[in-house]
């Protein structure tokens, strides 16, 4: 049905009720994921006494943070204090409006695109609402009266800001082979290109990975909140929902990186091959998985990784961090948009 | 510098060695005991928790001297049979402050009974109590008993099986296969 | 322009805590910092956190009663506490302990150097970053604390040892056991060292930290790993030698660079020759007495004497004066290996930047227990 009121109102509320409703219940779950991966790698299980296998954890975890006791230290900007946490839960909720989860399906005849919104620009509406956290950061380091926290803030402040230009560049070479900046666009362009994006930029992808893990604070780039030398980094100061606010803008920051990786290299919801060696590939159970659950997978693998990672490294020092970034990630990225720009003219040339 | 060089600059290999370690974990045996329901059971040599026998015990208060944060209180008098004229000794106060105790076992080494009257072998390492001063103070008749030490509601106490007139000998009964012990 | 330029803005160093309280600081150390901006300027450790009048007590206690009190000191490696007292002690007394006995003693220490060096790996490791050695590492060492439970039934504060000798005889089996831990061992430290060795950022973190010349390291008195780090070939088992250390063939790592990443090197060698040692050892074990003979309730000549053995921290020695007759210690003086070691921390961590410092705090191996005594 066309019926204006399905269309513009039934639709998108569902749409977003569903959306953000699995959004947070994922990350719930990713906090948990992350420790049981850490600990099964290390020898131990992690929590599994609540719950099945630990599975309420999540539930626990949550009503353990409503319940602490809200505390504000002395001496520190009661305003800015609560701003903070809400500048960088934010963006990161708000930039999960244009990303697409699979191909649109029909549901008793209305067709439904599973994702709220797809702008032309979205690329660009990414990159910048995804910086807004910055701010979030520096002021939650400083209002919190702290010389570690503050320390701690501009630290992060800085690595995030510096580490945004590779990663940004890292993008471009995948716009100069997709040729637009609309995600679903860049999706459909592996498609009709029959190639995953991370094959001709393997290059780019690693500088994107690496950017990736600095931009999110985790291991080996997480000095801003290593406990050695800050305790907590900017959110020592916080306790109670506060906290959790950080801790879910972390989590939700990993998963973005995570499903931009998936959709600019990995083809999106694509099935692995999907016309390649056609006649071994052409399976029908292949054909039988929603487009949703390949994306979920590929994330879920990135989300390992970054779990791998945590679990493997130690971490760099806050001047070899900038070092890497400035000295090594930016020639790299400018280099490989060269080739990348290099590449897609010869093909275009040669067919 | 060579090709793989260069290459190694860009592309860690060793860390994705050390990821391969990691990863290789993931899927091995896990080192957990979930403790109520299972338990380590110690060795047979274990310091734990003492062990007493009044009827064994001649007093020589040798156990007393040899602790090294003396915290033994022995107190004693001497009975004099009227027909046999013999003296015995016998033994009023026999207390050892659990809460103070460092379990080194010189008491035990000290004893020259034989077999011994003091005895630290009993596998017990579950001696909290809600009240530190009444819980873990053993006057003679407690220690004899322990009632106030009880191991977990669920898990078999390790006296039951152990002889406790002979502490250093085996257990009668293997004790159940933990199911963490190594290969 | 006439008159000095002043500067636009004051520049004031500021200076940090790093509290009692902290995660990285191993124990109860105080650390007071004058940063320039990150560049640490002046550093001083206050120590005295954990101070428990341990030599005081053993004025009060006879020799045999003193020897837990020693195992408290450097809980982390007790069995070298016990060892060093009980070699001192023997030396006061020339009571000369039977063969087995020595080599006992050798296989106990030479566990307890893994073990310590085990716990050192993992807090090095873990103050750097990489979380999971830490897990692996606890794992092993509570394979070795469950062969010392089989001995003398304790698992950390061991009080294993007795002037003369050993207090008791090995159990069955535990031979094999000891066996098969010291066979799996070297597989376990391949398996460490490829997750750190090589890694780039590891050696980012340690190449060129704390770096102390060999003249310089004589001249604060340090011992053990920092020392032969720094390329001084000085180890108490091969020029004191002690407890029939002569008999046994092995070789003592000496570092180049003198910086973190040697040191880390020199320890992960020491373990690899630590498990060479305990093999000869098991191979060897001749049969005999386990104890000297030695009166019930010792009473000594009136005199003072130094021991020193090499504990896994460095030279860990005892000074004793006894009285004519005495039963017990008239003053029993211990130079722990940490305190002297830690005295280097400012001198090293000049110029480095926060993050170093921990490192560095690290490296040197530092147990407050000993410190602070």
């Amino acid at each position: 049905m066309t019926d204006p009121l399905v269309q513009l109102v039934v639709i998108p509320v569902v749409k977003l009720v569903v959306i953000l409703t699995a959004l947070l219940v994922t990350v719930a779950y990713l906090t948990l994921l992350e420790r049981k991966v850490l600990g099964y790698m290390q020898v131990r299980l992690g929590p599994n006494r609540v719950g099945p296998k630990g599975l309420f954890q999540p539930f626990a975890d949550v009503f353990k943070l409503f319940v602490k006791e809200d505390l504000t230290p002395a001496g520190a900007q009661k305003f800015v204090f609560i701003l903070a946490p809400m500048l960088i839960f934010v963006p990161s909720f708000l930039v999960w409006s244009v990303i697409p989860f699979g191909e649109s399906f029909s549901v008793a005849g209305v067709a439904v695109e599973p994702f709220i919104a797809d702008i032309n620009i979205a690329v660009l509406f990414i990159l910048a609402i995804s910086s807004i956290g910055v701010y979030g950061l520096i002021l939650g380091g400083w209002a919190s009266n702290n010389k570690f926290s503050l320390m701690g803030g501009l630290r992060s402040a800085a690595q995030m800001i510096s580490y945004e230009v590779p990663m940004g560049f890292a993008v471009v070479s995948v716009l100069l082979m997709a040729g637009t900046l609309s995600m679903v666009g860049i999706v459909e362009s592996q498609r009709s290109a029959e190639l995953w994006w991370v094959f001709p930029g393997l290059l780019g992808f690693g500088i994107y990975c690496v950017c990736g893990v600095a931009e999110t604070n985790r291991n080996p780039f997480d000095l801003p909140e290593a406990e050695a030398e800050l305790v907590a980094g900017f959110h020592t100061e916080y306790s109670g929902m506060k906290f959790a606010l950080f801790y879910l803008a972390e989590y939700m920051n990993m998963l973005l990186v995570s499903s931009l990786a998936v959709i600019f290299f990995f083809g999106g919801w694509l099935p692995p091959f999907p016309n390649l060696l056609s006649g071994l590939w052409q399976l029908p159970v292949l054909a039988w998985i929603p487009p949703v659950a390949w994306y979920f997978a590929k994330v879920m693998c990135f989300i390992f990784v970054f779990i791998w990672f945590r679990g493997t490294f130690p971490r760099y020092r806050f001047d070899q961090l900038m070092a890497i970034g400035w000295k090594w990630l930016l020639p790299l990225s400018l280099a490989n948009v060269l080739l990348v720009g290099i590449g897609v003219l010869v093909f275009r040339v040669w067919g | 510098m060579g090709f793989m060089d260069f290459l190694g600059k860009l592309v860690p290999f060793e860390l994705f060695k050390g990821m391969a370690v990691t990863g290789g974990y993931f899927f091995r045996r896990k080192e957990t005991i979930q403790y109520p329901e299972t338990r380590m059971e110690p060795a047979d040599r274990f310091r734990g928790m003492f062990g007493y026998d009044l009827d064994r015990c001649i007093d020589c208060s040798l156990c007393a001297k040899a602790c090294p944060i003396d915290i033994i209180f022995i107190e004693d008098h001497v009975e004099v049979n009227p027909e046999t004229k013999k003296k015995k000794k016998v033994i009023d106060r026999y207390d050892i402050d659990v809460k103070r105790c460092m379990f080194c076992g010189l008491c035990e080494l000290a004893c020259p009974t034989e077999p011994r009257s003091i005895w630290l072998t009993t596998k017990t390492y579950e001696t909290s109590t809600y009240e530190r001063n009444e819980g873990l103070y053993f006057f003679k008749e407690r220690l004899a008993d322990w009632e106030g030490v009880t191991a977990f509601p669920g898990v078999i106490t390790p006296i039951e099986g152990q002889d406790p007139k002979n502490p250093m000998s085996k257990l009668p009964v293997e004790p159940a296969a933990d199911p963490a012990t190594k290969e | 322009m006439s008159g000095p330029e002043t500067p636009l803005f004051d520049i004031e160093e500021m200076e940090i805590n790093f509290g009692p309280q902290h995660p990285a600081t191993h124990g109860v150390l105080r650390v007071m910092v004058k940063l320039d901006g990150e560049k640490i300027v002046e550093s001083k450790p206050i120590i005295g956190y954990l101070h428990r009048g341990t030599e005081k007590l053993f004025e009060t206690m006879d020799f045999p009663a003193c020897i837990p009190h020693t195992d408290r000191m450097d809980y982390v490696a007790s069995a070298t506490n016990n060892q060093g007292f009980c070699v001192t002690m023997e030396k006061l007394l020339g009571i000369s302990i039977p063969p087995r006995a020595a080599y006992i003693r050798m296989i106990l220490a030479e566990l307890q150097r893994l073990a310590s060096h085990l716990v050192w790996f993992a807090t090095h490791a873990i103050d750097i970053g990489a979380i999971t050695p830490f897990f692996y590492n606890f794992r092993d060492r509570d394979e070795i604390l469950d062969l010392f439970e089989e001995y003398c039934g304790a698992r950390l504060t061991l009080n294993t040892m007795k002037i003369g000798g050993v207090p008791y005889e090995l159990p069955d089996g535990w031979l094999d056991r000891c066996r098969k831990v010291a066979d799996a061992f070297p597989g376990r430290i391949d398996e460490y060292e490829t997750l750190l060795t090589e890694n780039r950022i590891w050696k980012k973190r340690t190449i060129g930290i704390g770096v102390i010349s060999p003249e310089e390291a004589i001249e604060w008195g340090l011992t053990g790993p920092p020392l032969r780090g720094s390329g001084v070939n000085w180890d108490i088992r091969k020029v004191f030698p002690y407890d029939r250390y002569d008999e046994i063939d092995f070789e003592i790592p000496i570092g180049k660079n003198c910086d973190t990443y040697d040191r880390y090197l020199v320890r992960v060698e020491e373990m690899r020759q630590s498990v060479r040692i305990i093999q000869q050892c098991l191979d060897r074990l001749p049969d005999g007495p386990i104890m000297a003979r030695a009166p019930k309730v010792l009473r000594a000549k009136e005199g003072m004497v130094y021991g020193a053995v090499e504990a896994p921290k460095g030279e860990l020695g005892y000074f004793i004066v006894t009285t004519e007759k005495g039963t017990k210690p008239y003053r029993c003086h211990v130079r722990p290996p940490s305190f002297i070691n830690l005295q280097a921390m400012p001198a090293m961590i000049e110029g480095h930047l926060v993050a170093d410092m921990i490192a560095v705090i690290g490296t040197l191996d530092i147990v407050l227990g000993e410190i602070d005594r």
